[in-house]
Formats: structure tokens, C-alpha cells, sequence
């Protein structure tokens, strides 16, 4: 609490300067860009600080410790632990493994392969979580085949084992986006001097590359770690049905049945312990980028690895691995899709719309969809805005607060989806918000503000302020400058932010789920419900609608930012 | 000119509008209430269910708007009590699993005493003869099989403790489930089956699912041989075609009427009690014929491949004892299976 209250009078003191230094000159006249960032820090203070304030005050107001160490918490809290960092772990192995072979080596078909590796980021975890159940649950086919010849099931999904598959196959692609960065500042040149000093291909790519690799492998493993340690589709689909309970499936579970006394204070302890967390990762991770060296460019062709007598096995491996782990879900969800009820057998004649049909007119799904497309929106326009704002700010203007804010407004995305929604729930009474919808609205503006940031300040950052300097030199003022230049330019960028959010938000389920009202259900909810429900060929065929939407719409926009 | 020519339609539809509703007002004026409202149900139906049952009634009643929160009757309780720590019940209706929950409500003077229309053509059963809430469905709790994989299956409860259904049971989580605690308390109140009983059949470690729909799917799929689910679902399940059948255990069934009654601090009370006629009235109830339940009324027959109400034997505990013992029942039941 005490910090925010600090940074509540950041603004004010800024203007004191501003005056100070204008009066001698000009007489008194209050800046229009110091209003504009009075204005952001009141909205960063309510949006980001207040919340996660009221968060940390209810979380030490009373010494909840024991209870955390002792019994289902602390059970929860290593489960958590463990299947973040196994499958962060798995995650850079297998994202390393793709950006050499996709990126550095001799594959055939890399371009479309690189498009395969990366779709699992399009669809939602839950979803994806429901599709799997459908290759190798216990009644799947993979399993039904397996029992068939070998008399006993090949792999039961449902468990911990599961939650760390799953997580991997949903963060493999982050930490590949990483890495296939990482891997193009790395020039070949190094490598190529190691081939003509004697060492063989895989010599030089496990002792020259590799090990110039390392700040990335850091900075994948603690964002995939944090991410996946408050995940809550994947846990609450693939665990709970095995009793393999996280943190978040544990919250959840806190919030809406209330097994534990007074549960919002626990969960706040909660959701403070993982904030910390949280924090720490990013510290290690600013450490991690500081120690970074800049290798010059290479003037050179990158020189790729030849596979040699390994092409073909290795062709075959990465195909299959990456079709499998793309294409087969859909089909998993298409089979359920397409099936009336459990049980019966995969032929022609079995087949019905039915469940389609019903996914796409049943009032609760048209509920659930409007719900999350009125809200996504809204959080896409406010965040558009702020995130212009407070983006240009922070690249276009000098001032000491600048990093603070920058920090603040992009503190959220470090935090796990449940930390966000547990404060928003702990200050909803007092800010009247309770059970609404606008609950969620803000808890979305508050998670997704850095999207619109980040993409704003990268393309800003890299043009010279020559045109404000023109516009300031023609008698502009700063406010005018800012408005008329900066943000002109920074709209496009923007906008591309926004549609992120937009998209992000859409299809939303661990907020979601936690701020749940009545007539608050958004799509993500909607689908999480039917799958609690045992409604799982409902649950498959609006996941497959959701998930054929989604990668048509994310087609559209990408085709069109190409154009 | 093209913008005149787009507000047309738009127009037309407003005055087309403005005119079925005035009509709709109309004709409703004579048989109820005519005024706009908006009513919240928190309710453990089945999604499609209870959206199905809310165009039902908005076909009678366009003018009420209700607006549906879904969830386990465990999840619900929870809601409510936090709502009433923090203020009112959001809530207008609650239709949910067991009387013992409404008996509690009723004991902290949570409910409106509303009789509805036509009481007495219902099972009188399922109502409350103090008149804060009635049942609205039969719901037992049976036995369901996988018709590929059990040839012989099991006829009563005291069947499922033989050890050759060691691990092959799925049963809810009575957590979660109302359906499921309310069975627990009614199960070790049973002078038959009682603690002896759960602790045999938790010698065969049955596999607790959430709650009763994973169950059905669990015993449909084929990943669990047996289940102890609600009777609907089932056969519900069975008539889609899916391998399951079921059996109604000798010693008799223990069932939940989801009773629905509401809230004292209602600002719809009009609205919430011809939502609740609906419920129990004839249309309502063919409705949930239609939805695979049994019915509380006598005149619109059961669902298809259903028994007659007469062949069931049906364990009628008295609901004082249980909703006082039932706290403790799932605890002990918590404690043995989980």
C-alpha cells in the first residue's frame, strides 16, 4: 500500500517542477502533457496498483502461513511448482530442438512446418485440453486400440503426467518464438569456423551455438514457468478428474465452494506468494537480458546445418511429431464433434450435426458469445487508447516517472491470470462491482494493457523525435506535438495491439471463471461448464467452432498486416 | 438518401415491435402480470435444460426476462452465503438438488412462502407443508452399467460391495453435487445398507468424479463399468444410443426433488411465483418428461423406457433428520472414499 501511495504523488510532483521551470518564462500555464500524465497515473493507480494493493494488505493483514505450509495448500503449491518448471524445461528442449532444425538446418518443408509448430498458441489451453482427452483418454481411440491388442490401456492422460504434456504442447511455441530469435542475432560465422577447425556439425552446434543460447533459454524458462504456474483450463480438465490439484484448480475450487473458512484471505496469501514469484522472475530476467552480449552481424548467408544421413530420419520424426500435435487434436474434436453420445463407434452412419447445430444456436453459447465479445471489445478499445497513450508517453516525452510507469503498465503481464482476478474480487464490494460483468472488464484492461504498450513503444523507440523537434519549432505545443505526431504514428501499432487484446480476450477462461456472475458467462466459461458437466460432445463441438473461428480470424488479420 | 433508405427497415421493424408488444401486453394482462421484469435463477439444471425451460416459460411470459446462473448445488450454497455475508442473495429463485439445503434456508428465513397454483394435483411428497418451497422433479439415484461390458449386472446396492466390482465404480462427489450428499446422509441413515455398508463399498475404492455428468459419460464411454449416477442422465444417455442401461437397487432409491422456492428479498416477487407455476404446472412438467425426468405430478405421464412411479421402490427418509445428519454424512463419507 505504502508504495502505491508514493506513486500517487509522483504525479502531482511532476507538475510542481513543470510549473516551477515555466513560470520564470512563460507565467503560469499547467502543460497539457503533464495533465495527460497526471491523467495515465490516476488510471494506472485504479487499473493495476489499487487492486493489487487491496491484494497484498488483505494477504498480510493476518498471518495465513501455517495454513499454507500444512496439508492441501502446500500439496497444491508443489504440484503447481513441479508441472510449471517440468514442462517449462520440456518446453525450451523441444522449442531449441525445432528453432535448429526449422531455422539452421537443411529440413525440407521448413516454411510450412514453422506454421505447424507455432498453432498450438492459437488455441486456448482448455480447448486444448478437451481435444487430447479425445485422442488418449481413457476411452479414446489411441487407448480403445492399445486395450484391443494389448490388453491394458497405453497411457491415461488425466493426472499430473497429463498437465505437464499439456502445458508443453501449449508453451513449446513461446519458447521457439524466443529462441528462433536468440538464434538469428547468433552469427554462422561461428559456427563455420568451428567446421573448418575440425569439428563435425553437431560438435559445433552443441559447443558454439548452443551455449550462446543460454540468456534465452533463461528468459523462455521463467516466462513459460510463470505462465503455466497459474494455467487453470489444463489443470481444472486433465487433474482435477485424478484428484492432481494446482494452485489455480485449488483457488477456484476455494472461491466456489467455499470448503476452507474464510477463503478469500487464503486465497489472497495465495496469490501474494505467487505475485513474489512472479516478481522474482522478472527480475531474473532483466538480470538475464543485461548479461546479454551484442555479437556483431554476420555479413555472410547463414550457412545451414547439414543433416546428412540423419535427413530422412529426422524429417520423418519432426513431420510426424508436429502433425500430430497440430492436426490430430482438431480431428479429435471434429470425431467428438460429430458424435451423438459417448460410446459409440466412430462410423459413417454414427455421424450427426446435431451437437454442432445445437453449439451454435443454444441460447447460453449465443449468451456466452456476446458476453465475450462485448467485453473483449471494450477491453480492446480501452486498452487501445490507454496503451497509446501511456506507449508514446513514455517513448516521445522525458520525465523521471517515465520507467515507473512504463514498469507499472507492464507489471500485469508477468502476473499469472489468477493473481489479477483474485484482487479484482477481493475490492469488488467496495468499488460496487460485485457480480457484474464490468468486474471482468476491468481485471481484462488490467491484464492485457501491456500488449497495446509493448506494441506501441517498439516502433516508436526506433524512429528519431526529428518530427515532434519540426512540429515544436513551427510553435506546436508539447501536447500538440504529442497528439498530432506521436500518436498519428503510433495508431497503426496501436490498433494491431488492440486486435491482440481483442483476440486474447475472446476466448478467456481463467478470469473468467474466478469473477463468474450471473449473466456474466463469457465463451470460455460457457464451454469450461458443459466439459464439468459431462457434456463432453456439447464441450468438443463449440470448442471446434471457437477453434475454427479463431484460426480464420487470427488468417484474416495476419494476411492483412502482410498487405 | 442512402441513409434514409437503411433507417426504413429499421423503422418498420421498431413500429413492428412496438406493436407485438403491445399486443403481447395485452393478451397478458388478462392471466398475469404485464410488467417488464428481470428475474435471476441460480439453478443446477443442466445447461441446455434449463435454457430449454426458459423458452418455455417465455413463451407464456415474453415480459420476464430470467437471467440463468448455472452451477453445482455445492458451488450455489456457497455463492449464496457469501452473497448473504456481503449483503442480499443475488438471486431471485433458487431451483436446486435436495430439501435439506431449502429446509436450512427456510430455517434462517431465507424464503418467501409461496404456495403455487394448483398444489394439490402435485406428489405431496416433494412439497413443503409449510409452504416455502416444492420439488419439481423425481431425481433417484440408481445403478448404471456399460451394457458392452457387464453381462450380469448388479440388482441392489449391497451387490456393489462384492469384490469383483473392485475398481470398476465411478460415483459423484458429494462435495460438488447435491444429489450426491443428500444420498450419503440418506445411505448411512439406512437401517439396511448404514456406515457398514459405505465402508464396505469403499473397500472397493470407487473412482469419485465431480459430479454426476462425468459419471454418466465414465460409464457410457466405457472407462468405468458401473456407476451410481441420477437416473436421468442415464437415460437420457441410453436413448442417444450410447451402451448404458440401468437398474433401480431392490433395497429401494433414494431421490432429490429439486425443489425450487424464493428468495425473501425478491424485488420480482410476481415474477419469480409465475415462474415457479410454470415449474410445476401441467406444460412445465410434460417439458420435463420430455427432458428424461419423472415427473411430480400424475397427469403427464413418464419418460420413454422409464418405469411406472408404482414399481420403484423409493426410499422416503424423514428430511428433518437428514438435512441435520447430512454435514456429517459427507464427511464421513469424504473421509472414507476420498
Amino acid at each position: 500500500m505504502s508504495s502505491s501511495s508514493k506513486l500517487l504523488h509522483q504525479g502531482p510532483v511532476e507538475i510542481d517542477r513543470a510549473r516551477r521551470a515555466a513560470r520564470p518564462s512563460r507565467g503560469v500555464r499547467v502543460d497539457g502533457v503533464d495533465a495527460v500524465r497526471v491523467a495515465l497515473w490516476c488510471v494506472v493507480t485504479a487499473v493495476i496498483l489499487l487492486p493489487l494493493g487491496a491484494l497484498l494488505v488483505l494477504a498480510f493483514s493476518q498471518n495465513r502461513l501455517p495454513l499454507l505450509l500444512t496439508g492441501d495448500v502446500a500439496q497444491a503449491g508443489l504440484n503447481s511448482v513441479v508441472s510449471a518448471s517440468v514442462s517449462a524445461l520440456f518446453a525450451v528442449v523441444i522449442g531449441t530442438a525445432i528453432a535448429l532444425l526449422l531455422d539452421r538446418s537443411d529440413l525440407p518443408g521448413r516454411r510450412v512446418l514453422r506454421l505447424f509448430a507455432l498453432s498450438p498458441l492459437l488455441v486456448p489451453p482448455f480447448v486444448g485440453a478437451i481435444a487430447w482427452i479425445g485422442i488418449i483418454g481413457p476411452a479414446a481411440p489411441v487407448n480403445a486400440l492399445w486395450t484391443h491388442w494389448f490388453g491394458s490401456p497405453l497411457w491415461n492422460i488425466y493426472g499430473g503426467d497429463g498437465v505437464v504434456f499439456l502445458l508443453t504442447v501449449h508453451s513449446y511455441p513461446v519458447a521457439y518464438i524466443i529462441i528462433a530469435a536468440a538464434l538469428r542475432r547468433v552469427p554462422s560465422d561461428l559456427e563455420q569456423a568451428a567446421r573448418i577447425g575440425g569439428a563435425s556439425a553437431g560438435r559445433a552446434v552443441r559447443h558454439i551455438t548452443v551455449p550462446l543460447l543460454r540468456p534465452a533459454f533463461l528468459s523462455a524458462f521463467t516466462l513459460i514457468a510463470v505462465s503455466n504456474l497459474a494455467d487453470f483450463g489444463i489443470p481444472a480438465i486433465i487433474g482435477l478428474p485424478e484428484r492432481y490439484v494446482t494452485l489455480s484448480t485449488l483457488v477456484y475450487r476455494y472461491i466456489q465452494s467455499g470448503t476452507v473458512a474464510d477463503p478469500l484471505q487464503v486465497v489472497a496469501t495465495v496469490g501474494a506468494i505467487l505475485m513474489l514469484g512472479a516478481v522474482v522472475a522478472m527480475i531474473v530476467d532483466v538480470l538475464a537480458a543485461r548479461s546479454n552480449w551484442e555479437l556483431d552481424a554476420s555479413a555472410s548467408p547463414t550457412q545451414l546445418l547439414q543433416l546428412g544421413r540423419w535427413r530422412v530420419a529426422t524429417t520423418a520424426i519432426t513431420w510426424g511429431g508436429l502433425l500430430a500435435l497440430t492436426v490430430l487434436p482438431l480431428l479429435a474434436l471434429v470425431s467428438q464433434a460429430l458424435l451423438p453420445a459417448p460410446g459409440i463407434p466412430l462410423t459413417w452412419q454414427n455421424l450427426t450435426l446435431d451437437n454442432l447445430k445445437r453449439a451454435t444456436t443454444s441460447p447460453s453459447a449465443l449468451a456466452g458469445a456476446g458476453n465475450s465479445v462485448m467485453l473483449s471489445v471494450f477491453a480492446g478499445v480501452i486498452c487501445t487508447v490507454l496503451g497509446l497513450a501511456i506507449g508514446t508517453l513514455v517513448t516521445r516525452t522525458r520525465a523521471r516517472s517515465n520507467g515507473m510507469l512504463r514498469a507499472v503498465a507492464m507489471l500485469p503481464q508477468a502476473l499469472p491470470g489468477l493473481v489479477i482476478a483474485v484482487s479484482w474480487l477481493i475490492i469488488a464490494p467496495r468499488i460496487g462491482l460485485f457480480n457484474t460483468p464490468w468486474l471482468i472488464l476491468c481485471a481484462y484492461v488490467m491484464a492485457f494493457i501491456a500488449l497495446v504498450v509493448q506494441s506501441v513503444s517498439a516502433p516508436l523507440r526506433s524512429t528519431p523525435l526529428a518530427a515532434e523537434e519540426a512540429a515544436r519549432a513551427s510553435g506546436a505545443s508539447r501536447l500538440r506535438a504529442l497528439l498530432d505526431i506521436s500518436w498519428r504514428m503510433a495508431i497503426p501499432a496501436a490498433i494491431a495491439g488492440g486486435t491482440l487484446v481483442v483476440l486474447t480476450a475472446v476466448r478467456e477462461l481463467t478470469i473468467s471463471v474466478l469473477l463468474l456472475a450471473p449473466g456474466a458467462q463469457t465463451l470460455g466459461v460457457t464451454i469450461f461448464n458443459l466439459q464439468q458437466a459431462g457434456s463432453y460432445n456439447a464441450a468438443s463441438a463449440l470448442s471446434l467452432v471457437v477453434t475454427v473461428l479463431g484460426l480464420a480470424g487470427l488468417g484474416l488479420t495476419a494476411r492483412q498486416s502482410r498487405r | 438518401m442512402s441513409l434514409r433508405k437503411s433507417l426504413a427497415p429499421v423503422a418498420a421493424f421498431a413500429l413492428i415491435g412496438i406493436a407485438l408488444t403491445g399486443c403481447g401486453a395485452a393478451a397478458d394482462a388478462s392471466t398475469a402480470i404485464a410488467n417488464e421484469a428481470t428475474i435471476t435463477l441460480y439453478t443446477s439444471e443442466p445447461q441446455e435444460k434449463i435454457d430449454a425451460v426458459v423458452s418455455a416459460f417465455n413463451v407464456d411470459h415474453p415480459e420476464i426476462t430470467v437471467e440463468v446462473f448455472r452451477a453445482g448445488t455445492g458451488d450455489l450454497t456457497a455463492r449464496i452465503e457469501s452473497e448473504r455475508v456481503s449483503g442480499d442473495v443475488q438471486a431471485d429463485i433458487l431451483l436446486a438438488a435436495d430439501a435439506g439445503t431449502f429446509e436450512r434456508y427456510k430455517t434462517d428465513d431465507l424464503l418467501l412462502a409461496y404456495s403455487p397454483a394448483d398444489v394439490e394435483s402435485l406428489d405431496q411428497d416433494v412439497v413443503d407443508p409449510d409452504g416455502f418451497y416444492v420439488g419439481t422433479r423425481i431425481i433417484p439415484t440408481v445403478i448404471a452399467y456399460n451394457t458392452n461390458l457387464v453381462t450380469a449386472p448388479p440388482t441392489s446396492w449391497q451387490d456393489l460391495t462384492d469384490a469383483s466390482y473392485a475398481g470398476t465404480i465411478t460415483m459423484p462427489n458429494p462435495d460438488v453435487s447435491g444429489a450426491a450428499a443428500y444420498n450419503a446422509a440418506v445411505w448411512s441413515d439406512s437401517a439396511e445398507l448404514g456406515d457398514t455398508w459405505l465402508q464396505e463399498l469403499a473397500a472397493n475404492q470407487p473412482i469419485i468424479a465431480e459430479s454426476n455428468g462425468p459419471v454418466s459419460q465414465a460409464v457410457a464411454s466405457g472407462t468405468s463399468s458401473v456407476g451410481i449416477v441420477v437416473d436421468y442422465l442415464a437415460r437420457e444417455l441410453k436413448s442417444a444410443g450410447s451402451p448404458i442401461d440401468l437398474v433401480y437397487p431392490s433395497e429401494g432409491v433414494p431421490y432429490v426433488s429439486q425443489p425450487v422456492g424464493i428468495f425473501a428479498s425478491t424485488d420480482e416477487q410476481a415474477a419469480s411465483e409465475a415462474f415457479v407455476d410454470f415449474l410445476v404446472s401441467e406444460a412445465g412438467q410434460t417439458l420435463a418428461v420430455s427432458q428424461s425426468y419423472l415427473p411430480v405430478r400424475s397427469d403427464v405421464g413418464t419418460p420413454d423406457g422409464a418405469p411406472s412411479m408404482d414399481d420403484i421402490t423409493i426410499i422416503t427418509p424423514d428430511l428433518t433428520v437428514i438435512s441435520e445428519i447430512q454435514a456429517a454424512a459427507v464427511a464421513r463419507f469424504n473421509e472414507l472414499f476420498q
